[in-house]
């Protein structure tokens, strides 16, 4: 190795050295040849015969010297660097399509790669698996936590929440985990300070320590500084003090990916930190935690499920809730447990963009496959160019597969620049991609980090690259006689088949550009339907504030009176126009349903007699502008000990009422057996408007009236604000300071409910706006292409095009002819697209709403569209082509 | 005579080479003409063939070269041995008198059988 190394150092001596003793040898053999009696001229050439090519040997000489390859791509990267430079306008667009198209990659798999297939960073990720079916009620993890040392290797429980860190008013929350004794143990997570939950921390009410809290890396740095003391300092969880016990390691963001944590407190702990409602730990029906479990070494998950349903019944019988139909209890004890693999964790941030960001990746893999198809044209139209110089050097010698690496370096140099433009490209893109899916509610978070297999990815897409686009001009240049090319120059009659292979690769880029085009047309139309949806409520800016009462005294039953007086004491501040209470935010994700049935009217099945519910205090259809159809909204009469009454919307007239007058029916909401709550009577009919998200279609909706919800309500609640002037948050301000008047202990929240539609369209708005930059993209490339291709076609044609003239054919008829080339092309290319979109949008058709997959005019308009950008692409060339002139051409000869 | 002369079987180029180097330190023109006296002109030693092989050799530390002033007045690459390319030469000779040895029995026993 030493030896290459220095005969790499010492090259140019030895360049000098070979020089030397070749020419030493024709001496002396020339002086030789005239001791014989030749003369001097005859002597020279008869040495020179018997040697061979000075410069052949020299080249065989090198080869023998063990250090070619190197030393030619040195050679090979210089010599293309000189090339490169001379023609700019090439070079610039080349790097520039591939950082593009590198770089778009390399984004789009980042994400991919962090959100879909990452393991966790945790000891063992393979072991890991999850309790399938949602979430899990604490008795059922504390039945599970007692058998779990014989069914697994440890099991644990946790459950995303945040924690407010302020005393009162405005909430400061922070990302939390609520976590098992086990936690951090079961995952094989330690603690880089302090330590981590012992069972014994995560008793109810505390360990023997009292309650104590293990922080994130993230969050030590940004709250402590760093500090090594932070372990042992005090950290005030919604009102209760805890006690910092360790810091996790800075790779370590929680088990649920999209979402890091900042604090995590052990679940016994829940109870404290909720005032007044049910336990949380102890409710059957609370349905709250993740479970995870680690399979023993060897452990099969089918052992595992069958060993978990083993003991179901006893767990089961065991966490059953007393009360409840007796068909819902059947369902309960029959459900059978089930262990899914969790190696990269749990995500609802995966489930909602997976399947956009892996189109998206089919979206740039296709690009770059389009701008490959492009320098591929490019470089064989400069392979044709530079046919001489190419023929040249075969015949001083050179080798094809000498030439052919020669092409292959230049490529390199132009992707390598490509591919680390390209990174910077993708860690800029990738951030921002996460903060266009980061709402204000749900900071989505992933590590961007640069990962191995994310630099693997850079790696072989630009060897892919490189090769795609290159390895055909260089096979091409290898296989040009060199005789030939030098003798055939200038000129070019029709019928010479070297630029043949434009051809194809145009109908290849015209092919995968309509794809791209019907893709982001699909997904253009879906995102502007979803966003002219009627969701009918007023598009006024609204100011949402989330109230939260769990750390208030007020008991469950004063809490309906609570939010009443905070409408009140808000509606009176200046500029406020409207304020209103509703249980659930429209928009926000949350949801609550129930069986409804009207007295008098057939009972309707299960599914069908379940209607979304909210409770709301009177003015919250103003403040919506949401418009009453028939009847009244609440009023102050509608309070306790009233007649309970209700609002209903189309839908539910629809459904449960077959369009019958509504006013006047009486309701009744099936609840538990012995709970049911006296039927409502319905005083009004609401025009339809959205609940939950803009994409599901309107539901049947009860609106009954928060005042006479009495201890149902729950310790949340979203107060509603319409600005009168100007923008509704200036008010947050003085609506903190005037809450706080209410109950000092009320926690709050604020953002726009403008905010929640955009968010809620997140995804849709994603993949319309990319795919619509990338259809463009894909569109002046394959137009570059075309054109490309076009003009080099007239160049070659000149002289035929010149004679057909000087024969009389008119401009139009030469127009005719090179159109009607790239007319056939584009042709062929949108019969082979058509077919492969039709194929493709199979697999989006869960990504769009309001729309089939194989929508005709959205295929039509693509297709209109590419079309017109071939015609101009093409007509430019032809035009020039048109303006030949004859006799000049004739000339030249 | 160019008819009698019959060209190098493959490989055999480098023995020949060590076995030249083998007794004096030479440059490639002595080299080339030794090759040619030693074999009687039988042997066809390509001159361009002769080059890479003194190179090839000299890269696997078979031979090693020392510039030095020669009878030309000019200085010129001498070759020599090295003590590795002396074990390699033992190796190859007695591996070519087995070949030779071998092929001679095989041929006798041919002509003896026709």
């Amino acid at each position: 190795m030493m030896g290459v190394l220095g005969r790499l150092l010492r090259r140019r001596r030895l360049e000098v050295q070979l020089d030397a003793e070749l020419r030493d040898h024709l001496e002396r053999q020339t002086a030789d040849y005239v001791r014989d009696g030749l003369s001097e001229a005859e002597a020279r050439r008869r040495a020179q015969l018997e040697l061979g090519g000075f410069e052949q040997v020299k080249e065989a000489c090198r080869d023998a010297r063990g250090t070619r390859l190197v030393e030619d791509l040195g050679q090979d990267l210089r010599y293309g660097a000189r090339v490169l430079r001379k023609s700019p306008v090439f070079t610039l667009v080349a790097a520039l399509s591939l950082a593009l198209g590198i770089g778009a990659n390399t984004a789009i798999f980042t994400l991919v790669d962090s959100l879909v297939l990452r393991a966790l960073p945790v000891r063992n990720a393979r072991q890991l698996v999850r309790l399938e079916g949602g979430s899990w009620t604490n008795p059922i993890w504390e039945q599970i936590r007692e058998r779990q040392h014989g069914l697994f290797d440890g099991a644990m429980a946790c459950s995303d929440t945040r924690f407010d860190l302020s005393p009162g008013g405005e909430s400061e929350f922070v990302q939390g985990i609520w976590a098992s004794g086990g936690f951090f143990d079961v995952l094989g997570v330690s603690a880089i300070l302090g330590r981590t939950f012992t069972p014994e921390d995560d008793r109810r009410d505390g360990g023997p320590e009292g309650p104590v809290a293990v922080i994130s890396y993230a969050f030590w740095q940004r709250r402590y500084g760093g500090a090594a003391d932070a372990v042992g300092r005090a950290l005030v969880l919604n009102g209760v003090p805890f006690t910092v016990i360790g810091v996790t390691p800075p790779g370590f963001f929680g088990t649920t990916v999209g979402r890091s944590y900042d604090v995590a407190a052990p679940i016994g702990m829940v109870d404290r930190l909720q005032h007044g409602g049910d336990s949380q730990l102890d409710g059957r029906s609370f349905w709250w935690l993740e479970i995870f479990a680690r399979l023993k070494p060897g452990q099969t998950l089918e052992a595992a499920t069958q060993a978990l349903r083993g003991v179901q019944p006893q767990i089961r019988e065991a966490t059953k809730r007393e009360t409840g139909r007796p068909e819902d209890q059947a369902d309960f004890l029959r459900d059978g447990l089930t262990l899914a693999a969790a190696a990269n964790g749990f995500s609802e941030v995966r489930g909602r963009y997976a399947k956009p960001l892996l189109t998206l990746m089919v979206v740039v893999g296709l690009v770059l496959l389009i701008a490959c198809a492009n320098l591929a044209s490019l470089q064989v139209a400069r392979a044709n160019a530079r046919r001489r110089e190419l023929s040249a050097r075969l015949a001083l010698g050179a080798s094809r597969s000498r030439l052919a690496r020669q092409l292959l370096s230049e490529n390199l140099l132009l992707a390598v620049p490509g591919a680390l433009l390209g990174l910077a490209f993708a860690r800029w893109g990738s951030r921002l991609l996460v903060g266009q899916i980061s709402g204000p509610e749900a900071l989505v978070f992933l590590d961007l980090s640069l990962h191995y297999r994310v630099l693997a990815f850079t790696l072989a897409v630009t060897i892919g690259t490189t090769l795609l686009f290159g390895i055909v001009p260089a096979l091409r240049a290898g296989r040009v006689p060199p005789a030939d090319a030098i003798k055939q120059q200038g000129a070019g009659l029709a019928g010479e088949g070297t630029g043949a292979l434009g051809g194809p690769l145009v109908v290849i880029q015209v092919a995968l550009s309509l794809v791209l085009l019907f893709g982001a047309g699909l997904f253009v139309r879906t995102f502007t339907r979803l966003a002219h949806l009627d969701l009918g409520l007023d598009d006024t800016p609204l100011l949402l504030v989330s109230l939260d009462a769990q750390r208030s005294v007020v008991p469950a039953s004063g809490r309906a009176a609570l939010y009443a007086r905070a409408q009140e004491a808000v509606r009176a501040l200046p500029g406020v126009a409207g304020a209103a209470v509703s249980a659930i935010a429209p928009l926000s994700g949350m949801g609550w349903k129930t069986r409804f049935q009207v007295k008098g009217r057939p009972k309707l099945a299960n599914r069908e007699s379940e209607a979304w519910v909210n409770a709301v205090t009177p003015g919250f259809f103003t403040a919506y502008g949401t418009p009453l159809l028939a009847g009244r909204d609440f009023d102050r009469r509608d309070g306790m000990g009233a007649q309970a009454v209700a609002i209903v919307n189309e839908a539910f007239v629809r459904r449960f009422l077959s369009a019958e007058n509504a006013l006047g029916r009486q309701l009744v909401r099936e609840s538990e057996p012995g709970l049911t709550p006296p039927p409502a009577e319905i005083v009004g009919v609401a025009k339809d408007a959205v609940y939950r998200s803009p994409r599901e279609p309107i539901p049947p909706t009860v609106y009954l009236s928060l005042a006479q919800m009495g201890p149902d309500m729950w310790p949340f609640a979203s107060l509603t604000l319409r600005a009168a002037t100007g923008s509704p948050a200036l008010l947050a301000k003085a609506v903190t300071s005037e809450l706080a008047t209410v109950d000092p202990r009320l926690s709050l929240s604020f953002r726009l409910l403008s905010d929640d539609l955009r968010s809620s369209l997140m995804g849709e708005r994603l993949l319309a706006m990319l795919s619509a930059f990338f259809g463009g993209l894909a569109l002046l490339l394959a137009g570059m292409g075309l054109y490309g291709v076009t003009s080099y076609g007239v160049s070659r044609r000149r002289t035929e095009i010149g004679v057909r003239m000087a024969l009389g054919a008119e401009a139009s008829g030469v127009i005719r002819l090179v159109l009607g080339q790239a007319v056939r092309l584009v042709a062929l290319g949108l019969v082979i697209g058509t077919g492969f979109s039709l194929w493709a949008s199979r697999f989006v058709s869960t990504l769009l709403f309001g729309l089939e997959p194989y929508d005709p005019a959205t295929l039509a308009g693509a297709a209109a569209v590419l079309t017109a950008i071939s015609l101009v692409a093409a007509g430019l060339p032809a035009r020039r082509a048109s303006q030949i002139d004859p006799a000049q051409v004739l000339r030249e000869g | 005579m160019n008819e009698a002369r019959t060209d190098l079987p493959q490989g055999t180029l480098d023995l020949l080479i060590l076995k030249v180097v083998a007794l004096e330190a030479l440059h490639g023109y002595a080299i080339a003409q030794r090759l040619q006296k030693i074999s009687r002109d039988v042997v066809q030693v390509q001159q361009g063939s002769l080059y890479p092989a003194l190179h090839r050799l000299e890269n696997r530390g078979l031979l090693t070269a020392d510039w030095k002033l020669s009878d030309t007045g000019r200085e010129a690459k001498f070759y020599r041995l090295t003590a590795k390319g002396r074990a390699q030469l033992g190796t190859e000779e007695a591996n070519w008198r087995r070949l030779t040895e071998a092929i001679a029995l095989i041929l006798a026993a041919r002509e003896a059988g026709a």
